[in-house]
């Protein structure tokens, strides 16, 4: 009995030892497993990344123009369900103060509601086109969650090193039944935390030609979800900016599903 | 009366600042704008100047997770011609069958003006929303003209300047995360004299759709008749009857939206009107608009027009005069802080046109500046006839 003990055991030591060995050789080498990542692979996780369940922000928005003014917006923003329900509010400027937009099914349906009327109005698809507020962030380019690998086609490009971090780079080319405004986007994402930290626009029809191009630092760990505080949106059709900093921002909060009604957009 | 309106105003500001309790205190918010207009316009010979402007003080506490109140004053003063005579405007085969003694009668005054425009209080509970005081209402789906809102006419030149409020009971009762029913009751002299609604709001796929009934009292006027106890032309009031229905979605990737509404009138006939309307946004960030409007109400011939139609449709009694139109909007941003944009009222029925340049330019952080002109190239007794004067006006508003 004790022979058939003490072979248990030795038998135990060696499974422990080739874990040991199996762990060690993974982790030794894991920092090339990347090499073998598609550019299918990187887009999901970093559509992991950016799609956090629920989250309450509070953002600055501030336009900077070709003339050198500026124009400064402050909002508050919810999101649910992966980003497919947003909810914006502005709290600043006066001449915007308490308009409000809600976007449902990924930004598929807008609605806009104007305090001074107490209307509401539906907008079609089309106009997530438009310039939010003026800025040179589309509505489309706010609404929704990590939606890339939904829409594009990915596909890995050589690696850099992009604004002082190792980088993947990936070419997204728009699939051919989604109705988006980029014919192609091509995407750094830090190997280190799969966080995008350039993204460049290119125009609808022409996917040669850069419209435009996002820059995302002063990346903070916040609720355990990597988050850049301050975003960088520059128009090279216009020659303008436009910056985002993230005032507040907590991530899985508890939502209501009627705080994205039209009953609570007229609050 | 209006020192009476300007008394309840102040008076209810200086209770929500002093009897609510330091918390709900720091919620009470102050805002609003200050706007100065000048309005031009060619007249036969003359050319006539019209200054305005207009404070406008909005008012907003949230006491509790379930009350809600809001309020806002405004003061407007007048300068420049402030009495336009609205027979400068039409043809000499209306005018001339006007007896001269009544002829003076037919000016509109600007007169200076104050007045609590909205202050309604919306209580919150958790099968409902009521509503209580003069508030918004707002109907349809359409963008310049709305044949299911009885309560407001937009102004065809200007379609989403704010409307005045209306003093009504209104409690909406949300079915679901996307169904409405609403309830309006807005009170007159007497219940058979009230407004009341009801309507249900929906959504089916991309399409948002709404039904809606409203009974109330509309009050023309006959103005070849002038009553020398009321000084006022002869009121006809008539029950109005009106089954509607509205919906806006998407086809083909543009916005589409429509809106019916029928009338059955105690008196006179019944009508029915008709908006359909559709919208996009190029890549390059133009934005065009197109809406239909039907109007029965409306005459097809021009040479039927006549005074009661001219009056009743300036002093916002009925929508159309001409019985079918059409409104297009291009607007393009073109640059950060300058939106160009042009606005055209076609009448199908009388082959009259109106064009309206616009620009509107963001002047600082929280100064706007709009500009409109005023074409009209219809021949005279159309809708938009030359002898409708052209012109424009220019707005700079200050929010604060």
């Amino acid at each position: 009995m004790k022979e058939k003990s003490k072979q248990k055991n030795s038998y135990r030591g060696l499974f422990l030892l080739f874990a040991l060995l199996t762990a060690g050789v993974f982790l030794t080498w894991s920092p090339f497993l990347g090499q073998n990542l598609t550019g299918d692979e990187i887009i999901q996780k970093v559509d992991e990344l950016l799609t956090t369940q629920t989250a309450h922000a509070k953002m600055k928005m501030t336009i900077e123009t070709t003339s050198g003014q500026k124009r400064t917006f402050v909002y508050e923003s919810w999101t649910k369900d992966e980003g497919e329900k947003n909810l914006i509010r502005y709290l600043e400027p006066s001449r915007v103060k308490d308009q409000a937009v809600l976007m449902l099914n990924n930004a598929n349906d807008i609605w806009m509601f104007f305090p001074r009327t107490q209307r509401v109005r539906k907008l079609a698809t089309h106009a997530k086109k438009q310039k939010m507020q003026g800025s040179d962030f589309s509505y489309e380019d706010m609404g929704g969650g990590g939606e890339f690998e939904e829409d594009f086609k990915a596909k890995r490009l050589d690696d850099e090193e992009k604004n002082g971090h190792d980088c993947y780079k990936v070419e997204l080319i728009r699939k051919p039944d989604k109705d988006i405004s980029y014919s192609r986007l091509l995407i750094w994402v830090i190997k280190e935390n799969f966080y995008p930290i350039v993204i460049e626009y290119y125009d609808e029809k022409d996917p040669t030609y850069l419209q435009k191009t996002l820059t995302q630092s002063d990346i903070q760990v916040i609720d355990g979800i990597p988050t850049a505080k301050k975003m960088v949106m520059k128009n090279l059709n216009d020659q303008t900016q436009t910056v985002m900093e993230v005032k507040e921002i907590e991530y899985e909060v508890e939502l209501d599903d009627r705080l994205f009604t039209e009953r609570n957009l007229k609050r | 009366m209006k020192k009476w309106i300007l008394f309840v105003f102040v008076l209810i500001s200086l209770l929500l600042f002093f009897l609510t309790p330091p918390k709900a205190q720091g919620q009470v918010d102050l805002f609003g704008y200050y706007e100065s207009q000048i309005m031009g316009a060619q007249v036969k010979d003359n050319f006539y100047q019209l200054f305005a402007n207009k404070l406008r003080v909005d008012l907003k506490s949230e006491l509790s997770d379930h009350v809600f109140f809001a309020a806002n004053f405004d003061y407007i003063t007048y300068h420049g011609k402030k009495q336009w005579n609205i027979l400068d405007f039409l043809s000499s085969e209306i005018t001339s069958e006007i007896p001269d003694s009544m002829k003076p009668l037919y000016v509109i005054p600007f007169s200076n003006r104050h007045f609590l425009d909205n202050a309604f209080l919306r209580l919150s509970f958790q099968p409902f929303d009521l509503t209580l005081g003069k508030q918004q209402i707002s109907l349809g789906t359409g963008y310049v003209w709305n044949p299911m809102d009885v309560f407001n006419i937009k102004d065809i030149l200007d379609p989403t300047y704010e409307q005045p409020g209306h003093n009504a009971l209104r409690m909406d009762v949300p079915i679901g995360l996307s169904s409405t029913l609403t309830a309006l009751y807005s009170p007159g002299d007497e219940w058979k004299n009230s407004a009341k609604m009801l309507q249900f709001k929906s959504r089916i796929s991309r399409f948002d759709f709404s039904v809606i009934g409203i009974e109330k009292t509309w009050l023309f006027h006959d103005y070849t008749v002038f009553d020398p106890y009321e000084m006022s032309f002869q009121a006809l009031p008539e029950k109005r009857r009106l089954l509607g229905a509205s919906t806006a979605g998407q086809l083909l990737g543009m916005g589409v939206w429509a809106e019916f509404a029928y009338n059955w009138m105690d008196e006179t006939d019944d009508f029915y009107e008709l908006v359909v309307g559709t919208d996009y946004t190029f890549d390059f960030q133009t934005y065009f608009l197109l809406e239909y409007y039907r109007n029965t109400l409306g005459k097809n011939d021009y040479r039927d027009y006549n005074l009661n139609d001219w009056m009743r449709n300036f002093a916002q009694e009925q929508k159309a005069v001409s019985r079918d139109q059409i409104y297009l909007l291009v607007q393009h941003p073109a640059t950060d802080l300058l939106i160009v944009g042009m606005s055209s009222i076609f009448s199908i029925s009388d082959q009259s046109l109106a064009l309206v340049p616009t620009v509107m330019y963001s002047f600082s952080q929280n100064v706007d500046i709009y500009g409109y002109l005023n074409w009209n190239v219809g021949k005279e007794g159309t809708f938009f006839a030359r002898t409708m004067g052209n012109g424009g006006f220019i707005r700079v508003r200050v929010y604060f």
